[in-house]
């Protein structure tokens, strides 16, 4: 921004009025020669721009009603001005850390253990030779993506119950103590990130399986004629060339920090491990929308996207610090 | 920075034309469904053929078909629309239409969104019609009681119609056959039902020579688990105590709350009490125990359901209700849930416009209550859903059939109590009975029509905090210390305030 304006400073100070106008003339000339020329790119372009304009950039209007006590039969125009009230509240809450700490922790363990999972699967899929078995395991690992939390949830409270559940009673078989799975604080976290593993482990992967089928095979054979060995072709070959793709989705799982799956997170807290596992997304609704404040849910909402669009922007400066391509 | 500032203006502009283009849409649909009412508008005949929409709660899996609902028309001279709301969905469904103002004529507003902030907002600013001033002009509607009434009101203003329900329906089911098997017979306090659920834990009930019952089931919950029916026994008062100079203190703070954790605790550590209950669901804690994992239950009026749950996997369960347990002292205690009011049938001012249509919708609302409506409600069309057996008991002929056509409006009958059915079902009846007779020593809860600030806007959080903290202490996780740190932050969170304004409300009504 500032260094447009200093450019434009420039042009002003070393250019005269009547060219800078002229310039200015055939610049739009050029656009609208373009305009025309790409008539139908741009007309087919137009339903996209509008479903953007319609259910992305419209509603967005109605972050208004974060600064407002905003009373469903009264309307936007109607409710109270409060200014920041719920932003006050919200940040001033007890609970307030303890949100941040856990949904930072869940995101964490999102990142660090299952960010790399798919790639690596992705990478082990790549090295199998056998198509007919190569397709078998890519089904079977998919399958689980399209089951809903609510059944993944069930199926462990099945198992790891303490009363019946198979896998305690595995443990109180070989003599060892019940683990409470369920309720235990650290216990659940580790669950949280098992179900997530097992869930989207498999679909994950489709994305790095495309790039790695981009990959030159010439590459491979001059390794190969290098003597590089198949962990070596790997790390030198087919790691660094999709390490764009791992970066563009780095890049947009830090933007969904906060985004950790209300519905998942929801059907595992409970009263014991709330201190654990409440994250703003299971607060705001029990808080907010059970409540009926629109208001203080709509503020918690903005909160959210704001530091996500915060982690976006600033992930993606540092990849190209990097000398990485980033995401624009 | 002048260009940026014109588009934010432009977007906001542009927002708000089209919000109020869809706010003005929906506007102009409702008028469109009540014109027709408006002509009848000059001369108030009260039973006058009358088109009436009602958005009801639908507590059951499927709306009824429009066999009953022809008949409640034909007994009450109107033509009905019935749209009804899932129970799940209710919260956002009902302050969606507020926001809208697409509103039936007559809206079921439940318990449990009456201290819903946005609902009870609209409530006070008048969205509604007060009604208070009108009930005493129809037979069936002055039988509402004074209780019933100021439990439903806010701030001395009754903007509907109470659901009338009975006072309490606490108690404790047991499984009679395990009762038999071990010798023992139906607990009457609470050390005797201390020993049922040790038996039923340590002694093989069901004889099975293996170790795989236990006492009580339970759930997630301290209000419909067991907690507080046990808590009820020991004599902790219902939500709040109020002493005679108006001071108030909440339930948690009494030596007998802290007794029933002790007992609960108890329970727990020795396996009597459902070692998963924390996670347990409502449904989950149903089947445990018609699958005979459980022999205790905490509520009288699930005993049909058990009794279906249990059909084809555990047919011989018998089940004994008992609602009378004696508390330390000897005396007889269960916890009103609403006070005997389950929520409201409110009148919406933007569907119905004047007085007259008002009166001729509380006319509606009465007839609901006479006995053949009632009755279409209750069981449906006699001899096609029900009968009444020749020792004028009452029958449901077809159960599949009645589920279908007739269980979704009875959850929405204007008042469940005014008349007495005789259930063939002993066990059925037995309950009917028990339940009347709790009404003899119920526990109300003193804030049901008390206005609290605090409670409407972080009423959930702040019982999640004492929630949280009880079921820690029962499970063994935190010790009197930590529940009482809780109780702490429970005050500093706005349990104090809320405290202050219940005191204030509770003093300004008993002027």
């Amino acid at each position: 921004m500032r260094e447009s304006t200093a450019l434009a400073d420039d042009q002003q100070s070393v250019l005269p009025d009547l060219e800078k106008n002229a310039m200015k003339k055939r610049a739009r000339a050029r656009t609208l020669a373009g305009i025309v020329r790409n008539k139908w790119l741009y007309i087919m372009s137009l339903p996209g721009i509008l479903y953007f304009i319609i259910f992305k950039y419209l509603p967005m209007g109605g972050i208004i009603i974060a600064f407002q006590d905003y009373q469903p039969f009264l309307g936007i125009a109607n409710s109270p001005w409060v200014g920041l009230k719920h932003f006050v509240r919200l940040f001033t809450e007890p609970t307030f850390f303890m949100l941040l700490g856990n949904t930072l922790l869940l995101f964490a363990l999102n990142l660090f253990i299952f960010f790399p999972i798919p790639i690596i699967l992705a990478l082990m899929l790549n090295e199998v030779k056998n198509k007919y078995f190569k397709s078998g395991i890519q089904t079977i690992i998919y399958i689980p993506h399209f089951m809903s939390w609510v059944i993944i949830v069930s199926i462990c409270y099945v198992f790891l119950a303490q009363d019946g559940g198979a896998v305690n009673a595995l443990i109180a078989s070989m003599g060892g103590e019940k683990v409470p799975f369920l309720t235990d604080g650290t216990w659940s976290r580790i669950v949280y990130i098992l179900q997530v593993i097992w869930k989207e482990m498999g679909w994950s992967t489709i994305i790095y399986l495309a790039a790695v089928t981009a990959v030159d095979p010439g590459l491979y054979e001059a390794a190969k004629m290098d003597g590089a060995s198949r962990l070596r072709q790997i790390w030198h070959v087919t790691l660094p060339a999709i390490r764009p793709v791992i970066i563009t989705m780095l890049i947009l799982k830090i933007g969904h920090t906060l985004d950790l799956g209300f519905e998942h997170v929801y059907l595992l807290v409970n009263s014991i491990n709330r201190n654990f596992m409440e994250i703003f997304d299971t607060y705001v609704y029990t808080a907010g929308m059970k409540n009926g404040q629109l208001s203080f849910s709509t503020a918690v909402g903005l909160f959210k996207g704001v530091v996500g669009l915060i982690l976006v922007m600033g992930s993606n400066r540092l990849a190209k610090k990097f000398g990485e391509e980033g995401l624009y | 920075m002048a260009n940026y500032k014109k588009y934010g203006k432009m977007l906001a502009a542009g927002t708000l034309l089209a919000s109020s283009l869809v706010l003005g849409a929906c506007g102009k649909e409702d008028k469109t469904a009540t014109t027709s009412k408006k002509e009848s508008s000059e001369k108030v005949d009260l039973h006058a053929k009358a088109d009436i929409s009602w958005s009801p709660i639908l507590y059951v899996a499927t709306a009824p078909t429009d066999v009953v609902e022809k008949k409640i028309e034909e007994a009450t001279n109107t033509n009905l629309t019935f749209n009804w709301i899932p129970d799940a969905t209710k919260d956002e469904r009902m302050i969606a239409s507020i926001a809208s103002g697409e509103l039936d004529d007559i809206i079921s507003i439940p318990q449990t969104l009456m201290t819903n902030s946005s609902i009870r907002q609209a409530l006070k600013s008048g969205v509604f019609w007060d009604v208070g001033k009108y009930l005493d002009d129809y037979p069936n509607l002055k039988k509402i009681s004074q209780d019933r009434r100021e439990a439903s009101s806010i701030e001395g203003k009754l903007y509907g119609v109470p659901f009338q329900k009975d006072f309490a329906r606490g108690g404790v089911l047991i499984r009679k056959d395990w009762l038999d098997n071990l010798g023992m017979k139906v607990p009457t306090n609470l050390d005797e039902l201390y020993e049922v659920a040790k038996a039923f834990t340590e002694k093989d009930p069901d004889g099975n020579g293996k170790n795989d019952t236990f006492g009580w089931s339970d759930r997630n919950e301290l209000r419909y688990g067991s907690f507080k029916t046990l808590a009820s026994y020991f004599g902790v008062p219902n939500g709040w105590a109020v002493d005679k100079n108006g001071k108030f203190t909440p339930e948690f703070e009494t030596k007998a709350y802290k007794e029933t954790m002790e007992y609960s605790k108890k329970l727990y550590k020795n396996g009597y009490l459902d070692k998963d209950f924390a996670v347990t669901s409502k449904d989950d804690q149903l089947q445990k125990f018609a699958q005979g994992k459980a022999g205790i239950y905490a509520g009288l009026i699930s005993i049909t359901q058990l009794k279906n749950m249990a059909q084809g996997i555990n047919n011989k369960i018998e089940i004994v209700p008992q609602n009378k347990i004696a508390g330390p002292d000897g005396e007889y205690r269960i916890w009103s849930e609403g006070n005997g009011v389950n929520g409201l049938l409110a009148f919406p001012k933007s569907a119905v416009k004047t007085e007259a249509e008002l009166k001729r919708v509380l006319q509606f609302v009465n007839d609901l209550i006479n006995e053949d409506v009632f009755m279409l409600m209750t069981g449906g069309i006699k001899e096609t859903h029900y009968t009444i057996d020749e020792n004028g008991a009452y029958k449901i002929l077809d159960n599949p059939l009645w589920q279908k056509e007739v269980q979704g409006f009875s959850g929405s009958r204007p008042s469940e109590i005014t008349y007495k059915l005789k259930d063939a079902d002993p066990d059925k009846q037995l309950v009917n009975d028990m339940i009347s007779e709790n009404d003899k020593f119920s526990q109300m809860d003193p804030t049901v029509p008390l206005e609290s600030q605090t409670r409407t806007e972080r009423g959930t959080e702040l019982d999640k905090i004492i929630i949280d903290a009880t079921i820690k202490y029962i499970m063994g996780e935190t010790d009197e210390k930590g529940f009482d740190a809780a109780v702490k932050t429970w005050k500093d969170s706005g349990g104090d305030q809320m405290k202050k304004e219940y005191e204030e409300a509770y003093k300004k009504a008993n002027k």
